[in-house]
């Protein structure tokens, strides 16, 4: 019985920081009707941003966020202005290509500057004991500092005027443009959002696993597990969906092996899409 | 249909009268003209191993397995628009029959290739069965999930497989043998490519990639077009990968499901024009090129320049080469719905 608490709490925990990366992939997929494949190697630059003002600077990861995260809204917004404003009325296929391209020139610049080392950030250590249950305390910041940071964008999505705006994008950009809302301004907005939201995953990943080039492709893959199990486009959904795989990944890695429990997302994932595209939140498209 | 896929930009279709004039003029001696061309780059590449050094031999083997890649994966993704990002997949099914036949099976070389075209067709009808139900963009995600998924499965199976260490054939020098049986398996791809192309299932395969619905509603049966498209594609994909573990005789997940397998044959496809009988050719000889020459210097700008090229075509040139090429009347149109 304290194992199963244990391991579903510790789902929970991993959940949190899926939340937070999937929360931007939801975010652009709703705005612009676009995925972002490159949304995990935003989360490797947020990472290495972490890492090498820890390594260098020796700078506390959770407040090297406040320069990472309007670093790679910067990024975002550029990404968005530059690439991503081009194809948001092009058919799909177009921007998953166009995001791909992006996601390898990423990789690939970076296994060229930072080199294909594993790096880690030693940060943070030990386990917080609650009875016979025990949390590991980076997992507990993680995911704290996720739930912050996931709060915040919501109450942002929710309470704000520009929140307002992106909303109504992401509803109808047509109709938002006749109601005067610069539907381009709100698009460099949320990808800036989404893209910020991934460097703060990144971060939070940076002193959890070790840091490569190649390390966005199972987040990316993981965090589009998430929105589809959330619905494609819910905020809400997505953090459900990340709580949900969060237990469901580290389950099965109890069960069985951290290997298959990769298999068992992927596995999670298809079988989502099959049976339930539009997953729990999702409004099935026309 | 938009631009990018359907294989030239519409401002295009307003502007090619010239080109249009000059193509026809080109007529029945163009076509005599790419009979020879053609047949001279044949006779070319099957004199290599002849005259060519190993290292040649090598280099040119390396650019038919792309070519072949390439043109495979156009087969599902560049005529029907479902774009596969599990492509490897195949191969990598392909690779571990042959290995598994051979060493576990003791069958010949040449029949375990057979056993891998198999293998791999029948995992497209499996998985394409379920996975092509899915609409465009689910599918390109949901299938680099199955690669994934895949790759993980042969190596948790290390009985069969032998898992992550990898698995290690009779090594025997077939340099020489597997180099003209690539140079098949190509061939026969781009042949398949060229009936698809020619006969009306591809038009058919064009109407799935233009309005899905639409061309349901025509009475085209597009579930089981595009399971065999898949199916087929994967095939040929299969049986590079058994060819490519033979001549290697040694594959481990890492190598045969890379995913960069998978950007190379996309990249390829695009850079020569998605849905296009010459286009994976062309991309395959350009990229192998490029890569031969800058492999050395700068390892890891390969990935890297590979994603600048794919963003570079989706913007600016979403015809690739091979619409340069038809602008100009050196090459015929495409047929276009």
């Amino acid at each position: 019985m304290v194992t199963l608490v244990q391991v579903v709490v510790s789902g929970l925990l991993l959940g949190g920081v899926y939340a937070l990366l999937a929360g931007g992939l939801t975010l652009i997929f709703g705005v612009m009707r676009v995925i972002n494949l490159a949304h995990g190697e935003f989360l490797m630059l947020g990472a290495y941003a972490s890492f090498f003002l820890f390594a260098r600077l020796g700078l506390n990861p959770i407040l090297s966020l406040f320069l990472s995260m309007p670093l790679m809204f910067g990024v975002g917004w550029i990404a968005q202005r530059v690439l991503i404003s081009r194809v948001v009325r092009a058919p799909l296929l177009t921007s998953l290509l166009l995001a791909y391209g992006v996601s390898l020139a990423l990789t690939g610049g970076a296994q060229a500057t930072f080199t294909n080392d594993f790096r880690s950030v030693p940060f943070l250590s030990g386990a917080l004991n609650i009875g016979e249950l025990a949390f590991s305390v980076p997992r507990l910041v993680a995911c704290v500092t996720a739930l912050v940071l996931t709060g915040a964008a919501q109450f942002f999505l929710s309470r704000t005027r520009w929140g307002k705006a992106l909303r109504a994008t992401a509803q109808s950009a047509d109709v938002a443009l006749a109601c005067g809302i610069d539907i381009d301004r709100a698009r460099m907005i949320a990808f800036g959002i989404a893209t910020a939201l991934a460097g703060a995953a990144g971060t939070l990943t940076s002193f959890l696993y070790t840091v490569y080039p190649e390390m966005g492709k199972t987040f990316m893959l993981k965090a589009f597990a998430v929105i589809v199990l959330g619905g494609m486009g819910s905020f809400p959904g997505a953090f459900l969906g990340a709580l949900v795989l969060g237990v469901i990944e580290s389950t099965a890695s109890y069960v069985t092996t951290t290997q298959i429990a990769e298999a068992v997302i992927y596995i999670t994932l298809l079988a989502m899409l099959l049976l339930r595209p539009q997953g729990f939140f999702g409004v099935k498209e026309a | 249909m938009p631009a990018s896929t359907s294989g030239a930009p519409s401002t295009d279709e307003l502007s090619d009268e010239p080109a249009a004039t000059s193509a026809r003029a080109t007529g029945r001696r163009g076509m005599r003209i790419y009979t020879g061309f053609i047949g001279a780059v044949a006779v070319a590449i099957a004199l290599v191993p002849v005259f060519g050094s190993n290292y040649t031999k090598t280099f040119v083997l390396q650019a038919l397995m792309s070519c072949a890649l390439a043109a495979s994966w156009n087969l599902i993704s560049g005529f029907t628009g479902y774009v596969s990002f599990g492509h490897s997949a195949f191969f990598g099914i392909g690779a571990y029959a042959t290995g598994i036949a051979i060493v576990r099976g003791g069958l010949p070389a040449p029949l375990a290739i057979i056993v891998a075209g198999i293998s791999s067709a029948t995992a497209g009808l499996l998985f394409g069965y379920p996975a092509l139900r899915l609409r465009g963009p689910y599918f390109a995600v949901g299938m680099l999930g199955v690669a994934e998924a895949i790759r993980v499965g042969v190596t948790v199976a290390e009985p069969l497989t032998g898992g992550g260490k990898g698995l290690v054939l009779v090594p025997e020098d077939v340099l020489t043998v597997s180099y003209y049986a690539m140079f098949a398996v190509a061939i026969a791809t781009v042949l398949v490519t060229y009936r698809v192309a020619t006969l009306p299932v591809g038009l058919r395969l064009l109407a799935i990639r233009e309005d899905e619905v639409a061309a349901e509603l025509n009475g085209i049966q597009t579930t089981r077009l595009k399971i065999g498209a898949f199916a087929i594609s994967a095939l040929f994909a299969g049986l590079a990968g058994g060819i490519y573990a033979w001549q290697m005789s040694y594959i481990d997940p890492g190598t045969v499901f890379a995913g960069s397998l998978t950007v190379r044959a996309i990249a390829m496809t695009m850079l020569g024009g998605q849905g296009t009988v010459f286009g994976p050719v062309i991309g395959s000889v350009v990229l192998s090129g490029i890569s031969e020459a800058l492999w050395a210097r700068f390892p890891f700008l390969h990935t890297a320049l590979s994603g600048v090229l794919i963003i570079a075509i989706v913007l600016f040139l979403p015809g690739g080469i091979t619409q340069i090429l038809q602008d100009r009347g050196w090459l015929p149109r495409s047929r276009r719905l």
